[in-house]
């Protein structure tokens, strides 16, 4: 029997309040402002099904901005620390004896379910498996993950920045997330892809019924529907190709560069990017080892000891950016750096996001301008 | 689940000064940290944070390891303040480690430049303690001046043992009598076919990039042409984005490259 199930719309806040009993409730939530943002929810009409792009992505409930790791313990008295966080001197540290200190593990163990998330962020976060779980596995992404239940929903009203279907990672997902919705008017059609997703809706069966004929039917048009509606069809092939035969004229990358104004708002809103950064924080009682969202797009980035900075030029930084996720992911991960989900574009102030630029390369190859 | 980021606490029983704003620091850990030339511990002081740092010894039967490290920023600075018997975490090791089997039966020539020595003292180490695997072991060592160079009484001691020993310092002081220039300006000092031997290089930058040029320009093959590379990294395991270069992690694909991994790259060596 195939996990397929319907949902009617009055039953959903059942649902998910039934949810909210074992896991944390994150859905897409309007802020004060007019972003839309994932936030544990507190009142279940609140969450905005039809919404533009969250920014930033739902990564940050596994990667979060901010990450304590470990913190070491230590009597008070042993250390004479300000009570507040301050700016460690080289000269300041812990002198105590051998082996009387505690590390521990600040492991966040909580459970959550993510509502609303969109099919490119799925395929984001499927590649992030591969990332953070493949060598070393990162414990802290693993931990999250595992306790992390994601109900997608198939997107019929894509983002003029859109353009996941030329990458084959929305609208809708075919396979790899836990929980599919697809709206149906007055009805969800339901599917479930991993054992969790299966799990979760098996407990509650009560709420389902089987989808017929009809519904399989409806499910077809909405796709069908969905992939017409994009403004954008970009392809990341060609630049890449374009990029591989070495047919950017110099001064390509320089003048994409010149309009980077170093901000690091795509490396935030990006559902891909993982870099981090991690500094120790100082309390009266212990240190604590966190980790921080950091952006290859600044200079200090790379510096090394002696302050040497291999990055110091911008366009190098740019050019790593584009690199990173449009040749070294195809070549080790084989898949581009990419899901289309158009964040860079919305958040970009010099206009040189994925999409744009990526359009620009495939014009040259257009007109001609190459050499 | 393990935890990869959790260091274990060592205690350092020795210090020794090695010229200017060196030292070498031997750390005692509980349980034995089998590491190979090449490879590299993230070294923390808890409340300053981590760094890289590559083993300067070859793992032995003691549980200790030794490290060597220039004062040359906040966490290194805060090493520097440690005494013997103060507690230093580590984790690791990490990276691949030299290759050995590009050494077997061939004439070395190991190119250092300041505190690019570390790396590579286990490796000759190595060549000392297994003399009947390789050939005639060079070392080119440049330092900036006489009181950078490290290892100097240790270097005493490899030329008794059969290394041919080659300093040079970009500047002389008084009581220096030798070689002044580049260490790529010593290469009719080495008495071995390039062609047939094989370099371990560690140093400056510009230096690694100048004498693999040239090595291959020798005749060197390029996969015999060994280097190890240094990047700013916060986690040592290929996931905090730092040491990324070309398609490759200098920490876990690396540190250890050889000329035909790198010279492509631009992104690594154009840096």
């Amino acid at each position: 029997m195939k996990n397929e199930w319907i949902l009617e719309k009055n039953h959903l806040s059942y649902w998910l309040r039934q949810l909210r009993k074992e896991r944390d409730l994150i859905g897409p939530l309007r802020d004060e402002g007019k972003d839309i943002v994932f936030r544990s929810v507190e009142q279940i009409h609140e969450v905005i099904l039809d919404s533009p792009a969250s920014l930033p992505s739902p990564k940050e409930f596994l990667i979060p901005q901010y990450d304590p790791m470990l913190r070491l313990k230590v009597a008070g008295h042993e250390l004479a620390f300000p009570s507040r966080p301050q700016p460690v001197s080289p000269d300041v540290h812990m002198k105590e004896s051998f082996g009387k200190k505690r590390v521990l593990d600040l492991m966040d163990k909580k459970k959550r379910v993510i509502f609303g998330v969109r099919s490119c962020d799925i395929s984001a976060i499927r590649l992030l498996d591969r990332f953070y779980l493949k060598g070393y596995r990162d414990p802290y992404y693993e931990q999250r993950r595992k306790n992390t239940l994601f109900i997608s929903v198939v997107c019929n009203n894509p983002d003029p920045t859109c353009f996941c279907i030329g990458l084959g990672t929305g609208p809708y997902l075919e396979e790899g997330f836990d929980i599919q919705l697809t709206d149906l008017g007055n009805r969800y059609f339901v599917q479930a892809a991993s054992a969790e997703g299966i799990k979760t809706v098996r407990g509650m069966s009560f709420l389902f019924s089987r989808p017929r004929k009809t519904d399989l039917d409806d499910q077809y048009e909405v796709f069908l529907s969905a992939k017409a509606r994009f403004h954008k069809r970009i392809s990341l092939e060609s630049p890449r190709r374009m990029i591989l035969a070495g047919r950017l004229k110099d001064d390509f990358w320089q003048k994409v560069a010149a309009r980077c104004f170093e901000c690091g708002g795509c490396v935030y809103d990006c559902p891909l990017c993982t870099c981090f950064t991690v500094t120790d924080r100082r309390y009266p009682d212990g240190v604590e080892r966190i980790r921080l969202w950091d952006t290859c797009l600044f200079k200090g980035f790379t510096r090394m000891a002696g302050g040497i900075l291999p990055n110091e030029k911008r366009v190098l930084r740019t050019m790593r950016w584009y690199y990173h996720k449009l040749i070294h992911y195809p070549e080790t991960l084989n898949k581009f750096g990419c899901v289309g989900c158009g964040r860079c574009a919305i958040t970009c102030p010099g206009k040189i996001d994925m999409a744009t630029i990526a359009t620009e390369i495939k014009g040259l190859a257009l007109n001609g301008e190459e050499e | 689940m393990k935890n990869i980021y959790l260091p274990v606490s060592g205690k350092i029983e020795e210090i020794i000064p090695q010229g200017r704003d060196v030292s070498l620091f031997r750390v005692r850990t509980q349980m034995p940290l089998d590491h190979a030339p090449g490879q590299f511990f993230m070294v923390s002081v808890w409340g300053a944070g981590e760094v890289p740092i590559s083993v300067a010894s070859l793992s032995g039967e003691d549980n200790t390891v030794e490290l060597c490290i220039r004062r040359a920023g906040l966490v290194t600075g805060a090493i520097h303040s440690l005494k013997a018997g103060d507690p230093l975490w580590l984790r690791g090791p990490y990276g691949n480690g030299f290759p050995l089997d590009v050494s077997r039966g061939r004439d070395i020539v190991v190119v250092a430049g300041g505190i690019g020595m570390a790396p590579l003292r286990p490796l000759i180490k190595w060549f000392m303690k297994k003399p009947e695997d390789v050939g005639q072991v060079t070392l080119l060592y440049g330092a900036r001046t006489p009181d950078e160079i490290v290892f100097r009484e240790e270097m005493e001691d490899w030329k008794e043992r059969g290394i041919n020993v080659l300093l040079t310092v970009d500047r002389a002081d008084e009581g220096w009598k030798g070689h002044v220039g580049l260490v790529t300006g010593l290469w009719q000092e080495v008495h071995s076919d390039l062609k047939r031997a094989t370099a371990y290089i560690c140093g400056p930058e510009v230096m690694i990039k100048a004498a693999m040029g040239e090595l291959f320009l020798f005749g060197m093959p390029e996969e015999r042409i060994i280097t190890t590379l240094e990047a700013h990294m916060k986690c040592g395991v290929g996931k905090c984005g730092h040491c990324y270069a070309g398609p490759r992690y200098i920490c876990t694909d690396g540190p250890v490259f050889s000329y035909r991994e790198i010279k492509n790259y631009s992104l690594l060596l154009s840096r």
